[in-house]
């Protein structure tokens, strides 16, 4: 598009979601560094398992992968829909988001699953501090797909309301970089903490 | 069920100390005045249209200074309370009250004040006043209308609120506040020493702020970044602007650290977690570890605006631009490089290996260099120049001398072998102070008294300035020169009695003079505002640019309107304004239609909301935490899926606007040209001036009653 | 354009499947073990990064992303000082002091010495001061009866060094953190006496150098 052609008003809109889309940027690595804490205490005390069970005793392989092919397939679909939303095509937009929104929610439920299966074995966040890092480092990113379910469940009834306008978009492609974002977490969890456990 | 509602909270957790009391009527005296006084001004709708909702930054600004300028005075008084404590703690003088043996304060209690002191001074009056500076000057500086995001703007400053709030809280619920100092070292901080809420207090207020503090600077810097003026390139952005952008571009990358380290130290006391416990594999140095990293670049997040402050004043009032422009930012940058690579100096006697504690003394040593850079340019700059000795460059040459004796001391504290026989005498304090004072609120009180007259359209009074200048700088020398010499004589920090055989005494005693000195100045510092205000007309700021400033902030009228420029100006170079001014070259009026946000109430909704969570797990009422999550979530989505956030303003009436805003100015104008036979006010006539005023009053009411 | 989204999706799909499943594979069937697998995988995790990045992200593909990247690149430095400055530093500490002498010492140095009428085991303040001096391979006296929070000073007259060392010759111990220390001729060392109970010390070259100390709690504060 012509940089001339565009209105005033245009322009400044333009400039706005620009700075929007940075500003979350910005806060996704801000979200990153409070992670790399978590991470950094899990490195740090994961071995302080005294006298409880090892990570290698607990953590199920094929449970994780699981876990990690559920949201990566999330993450594409999210990426799918992006495109849609994109092309202005409400439907498949809501279709993929959709799929999404199911695939999330039952990566929730085989994390929750195993959670409570450590539990109900003793294997409780007080136990020693090598659980509290694992279930708070886990649990985070647990709550953070929580409340990105929250966001693109909202944002789709919106969007069945309202149609496609472009704020509802910019809000679409701020929650498919946020979606993007946690599938990267997740796959320093999953290698750092289950296929770790095991190295 | 009682335990359901009101979580620990029974009868023992409202006052009943003297100190609780005392507290907690002070605030609820103070809370009524404010109620009635607004009430019958009528004043209300003015209070929540105009400014508690705003989000004009400026007003924003404003709000930060006024909180943060009570929060100075509770935190002063904290000071003041210890230095009694400790010229009263000797062995040999008899305790007072009976409930300790020494001094007038009990051990816990004298520890809980300098636990908050730090808090505040840090966390609620350096943060505060930091950011209602950038908040206020950025956007001016930069050329821009407003901040990337307002709403984010107030929800900040709310979250700040809401941690003010929480920090004072324990006054009125608990009667305790955290004992382990500012930064709650583990394993003090655990349940096994710290069974009560005063940790948990500490932790939220913390806690709320930080997420607040987050929010702020990521917002700056999309508006450092985003939203210049044209043509201005980076390398045209005036040095209090380049100050508060490391500073926030650090603020974003440690808050978060923070953030995350003060849940895990909540997840060990609210959930029995492990993170920095001593039993069952925890680690309390790890803890030590996370917060120093955060804790650390914290000072320089406080520091680098206020070096941005001293450039800007250094070049004004020598009346020459900024001695090599480029040295300046590379220094900053290079402070705000190295923060994070330091951190480990705060525990050197830790245990760690020869190799490791030479590395971060070694990287510890080289801040100085960046710093000295820093200096040399201000030096520089002044020489050669003409200097004009105004309060806002006292306090410059205030820092100047303070700070390089502050730094000296840093560079002792820096050699491990040093490290090992201070790090927990007063010479550390003393050194920290000659920083934070010296450095960080010298640069908050020249940066007001620089500004002031873009804040509020007129100039501060000079005569009292001056005298109150004086006064923190004499104040400050026998306070803490003493400290740093009774460091050396081997007193720890912290102390709440001492043996009188020590001979320290006559050492304390002088510091609680110099305490005086300073609360003297501090007072001083109030009358200047009131006088100021009493002589607004005299004092009138008429073009916008009383000290014959530099950069863009200058070429709008004091204060500016809302939408700051009604024409964003175009920039060539770094000092396009001054040139401009100097060739008779400035902008004539013209208008464009201008964007602008409207006032939101959500973020105080939000900070509201936080504080109950905050206020719901010290007390482990869990429904309210859960509500107001809930709250919060549902403010957050209205606010977020609301798309009428903003209005235009066309173009007639901004011209409209500025015709009225013209007009204000001639009347002013005229008052001020018949004001200014006044002789600026002294300390004496500003007495004389509140004792006729007050004589004037009993007269009326006496009249009224005949 | 559209049409080259879809397909990017798609081929960080099936890369992030591979990058996934071979890390997998690794470790099921044990190909490598220990640090080698554990960096073997990191550095996949890290490739699997930089895909999703490109094709999911589609940073680096925009005409002004400069900034983006600036604050991704920054952002995984600060990272990696975090969680490696974290492991090292944390390590390094454990390695030179034991947990419970770090705790002593953490306490101490916090100068609290009491939280909620509890002693923490910090010296608030500093009271009367006890001398040994180190002569002609002797310690005299060779027994010393402190209170708590007394400093008791090593002065070395000899002209070689001696290195003081807790515990007796057989079973070293420390005391408030200190293991050891170098005593030079003219340089007398410092101690606090904030553990209370009996303690030894000795020469750890020449034994016959040898003392005790006895640090009792006087009550009535500190």
């Amino acid at each position: 598009m012509n940089e001339q052609a565009l209105t005033h008003h245009e322009r400044l809109e333009a400039a706005a979601n620009d700075r929007v889309k940075f500003g979350f940027w910005i806060y996704l690595m801000t979200d990153l560094l409070m992670f790399s804490v978590l991470f950094a205490c899990y490195a740090v005390l994961h071995g302080n398992h005294v006298g409880s069970p090892a990570g290698r005793e607990l953590f199920s392989l094929p449970l994780a992968l699981k876990e990690t092919l559920i949201l990566l397939t999330s993450s594409f679909t999210c990426g799918i829909a992006m495109v849609a939303a994109r092309r202005g095509n409400k439907n498949m937009t809501l279709f993929w988001f959709a799929i999404t929104f199911i695939l999330g929610l039952l990566f929730l439920k085989f994390e929750l699953t195993e959670f409570r299966q450590f539990i109900l074995e003793g294997h409780t966040l007080k136990t020693n501090a090598f659980l509290s890092s694992f279930f708070v480092l886990v649990g985070t990113h647990g709550l953070h797909i929580t409340s990105g379910l929250l966001w693109m469940g909202t944002t789709m009834i919106f969007v069945m309301k309202r149609g496609l306008n472009s704020a509802l978009v910019r809000k679409l492609s701020l929650l498919s970089l946020f979606w993007h974002f946690l599938d990267i977490v997740w796959i320093f969890i999953f290698t750092i903490v289950y296929l770790g456990a095991f190295a | 069920m009682r335990h359901f509602w009101l979580g620990k909270l029974d009868s023992h957790a409202l006052p009943h100390a003297w100190f609780t009391i005392g507290g907690t009527a002070v605030f609820l005296l103070a809370a009524l005045i404010t109620v009635i006084i607004i009430t019958r001004m009528k004043r209300w709708k003015w209070l929540w249209n105009e400014w508690l909702t705003s989000v004009d930054p400026k007003k924003i600004g404003i709000m930060y200074f006024i909180v943060g300028g009570v929060m100075l005075l509770r935190g002063g008084l904290d000071a003041l309370m210890m230095w009694l404590q400790q010229a009263l703690g000797a062995s040999n003088m008899p305790g007072i009250g009976g409930e300790a043996a020494h001094g007038y304060l009990s051990s816990e209690h004298f520890q809980q004040i300098f636990t908050a002191h730090g808090n505040i001074m840090v966390f609620f009056v350096a943060m505060a006043f930091i950011f209602g500076l950038i908040n206020y000057i950025v956007p001016l500086q930069i050329g821009a209308r407003d901040l990337a995001s307002p709403f984010m703007n107030t929800l900040g400053f709310w979250l700040y609120v809401g941690g003010v709030l929480m920090v004072n809280m324990f006054f009125m619920f608990g009667g305790e506040y955290a004992a382990t100092g500012w930064l709650a070292i583990a394993p003090l901080s655990g349940k096994v020493f710290s069974p009560g809420v005063g940790v948990d207090y500490w932790i939220w207020s913390l806690q709320i702020s930080g997420v607040g503090s987050t929010l702020g600077a990521l917002n700056f810097i999309l508006t450092i970044l985003k939203m210049r003026a044209p043509g201005m390139t980076l390398s045209k952005m005036p040095l209090f602007t380049w100050g508060s952008l490391f500073s926030m571009l650090m603020a974003v990358t440690v808050f978060p650290l923070l953030t995350a380290t003060l849940f895990l130290s909540f997840f060990d006391r609210y959930l029995g977690t492990h993170f920095f416990t001593m039993t069952a594999g925890g680690d309390p140095m790890m803890y030590t570890n996370l917060i120093w990293m955060w804790g650390h670049p914290e000072v320089y997040i406080l520091m680098l605006p206020a070096f941005g402050v001293f450039s800007e004043v250094v070049a004004t009032f020598s009346r020459k631009p900024i001695a090599s422009y480029k040295s300046n930012v590379i220094g900053m940058a290079g402070v705000s490089f190295m923060a994070l690579s330091v951190w480990l100096h705060h525990f050197f006697t830790m245990g760690a290996s020869t190799d490791v504690n030479a590395f971060f003394g070694l990287m510890t040593l080289i801040v100085a260099i960046p710093t000295a850079v820093l200096f040399f340019t201000w030096i520089a700059t002044m020489r050669g120049g003409m200097i004009r000795f105004e309060t806002p460059m006292l306090w410059f040459l205030g820092f100047v001398a303070i700070f390089a004796v502050g730094g000296l001391s840093g560079l002792i504290l820096a050699f491990p072998p040093a490290d090992f026989q201070l790090h927990n005498s007063l010479f550390l304090v003393a050194h920290f102070h000659f920083n934070v004072i010296g450095g960080v609120l010298f640069g908050i009180f020249c940066g007001i008294n620089y500004w002031f007259s873009k804040f509020t359209g007129f100039k501060l009074n000079q005569r009292i300035g001056r005298q109150a200048f004086w006064c923190w700088i004499l104040g400050f020398c026998l306070s803490f020169i003493p400290m740093l010499i009774l460091g050396l004589m081997g007193a720890t920090r912290r102390l709440d009695h001492y043996d009188a055989s020590t001979g320290w005494q006559p050492f304390f005693v002088l510091m609680l003079i110099g305490g005086i000195v300073i609360a003297i100045g501090t007072v001083l510092q109030l009358v200047q505002i009131f006088a100021s205000v009493i002589q607004r007309h005299r004092l009138y700021d008429a073009t916008g640019d009383p000290w014959d400033g530099r950069s863009l902030e200058w070429g709008t009228t004091s204060p500016p309107p809302s939408y700051n420029f009604t024409v964003i100006p175009t920039v060539t170079s770094f000092d396009t304004f001054w040139e401009a001014k100097k060739n008779h070259a400035l902008p004539g009026p013209a208008y464009e239609d201008i964007v602008i946000p409207k006032n939101t109430a959500a973020g105080i909704y939000i900070a509201l909301f936080a504080f109950l969570l905050g206020f719901g797990f010290v007390w482990e009422m869990n429904w309210l935490a859960v509500v107001s999550i809930i709250g919060i979530i549902v403010v957050l989505i209205t606010r977020g899926y609301n798309e009428h956030s903003e209005y235009i303003l066309t173009a007639a009436e901004v011209e409209k606007n500025e015709e009225k805003r013209a007009e204000l100015h001639k009347k002013r104008l005229e008052q001020h040209k018949a004001a200014l036979h006044e002789e600026e006010m002294g300390l004496v006539d500003f007495m004389r001036y509140m004792l006729k005023l007050g004589m004037n009053y009993i007269r009326q009411k006496r009249r009224k009653r005949t | 354009m559209k049409h080259g989204q879809t397909k990017s999706y798609v081929i960080g799909f099936i890369l992030s499947l591979i990058f996934t499943l071979v890390p997998y594979y690794l470790v099921q069937h044990k190909v490598a073990v220990g640090r080698n697998l554990l960096v073997a995988i990191l550095g996949l995790a890290v490739v699997q990064l930089i895909i999703q990045v490109v094709y999911f992200l589609h940073l680096g593909r925009k005409p002004t992303p400069r900034w983006e990247i600036g604050f991704l690149l920054s952002t995984i430095s600060i990272i990696l000082v975090v969680t490696a400055g974290s492991l090292v530093i944390i390590h390094n500490l454990h390695s030179n002091m034991s947990i419970p002498d770090q705790e002593k010492t953490l306490v101490n140095s916090e100068a609290i010495y009491q939280v909620n009428g509890k002693l923490t085991g910090a010296c608030q303040m500093i009271r009367a001061n006890h001398q040994v001096i180190i002569k002609n391979n002797t310690a005299s006296p060779r027994y010393v009866s402190a209170d708590k929070c007394d400093t008791l000073t090593f002065v070395n007259q000899d002209s070689q060094r001696h290195t003081i060392t807790f515990g007796t010759h057989t079973t070293h111990s420390s005391y408030a953190g200190v293991s050891e220390f170098e005593l030079r001729q003219g340089k007398p060392e410092t101690i606090t006496l904030s553990e209370t109970g009996g303690f030894n010390y000795h020469d750890h070259q020449r034994p016959s150098i040898a003392g005790s100390f006895l640090v009792l709690y006087n009550g009535q504060g500190q």
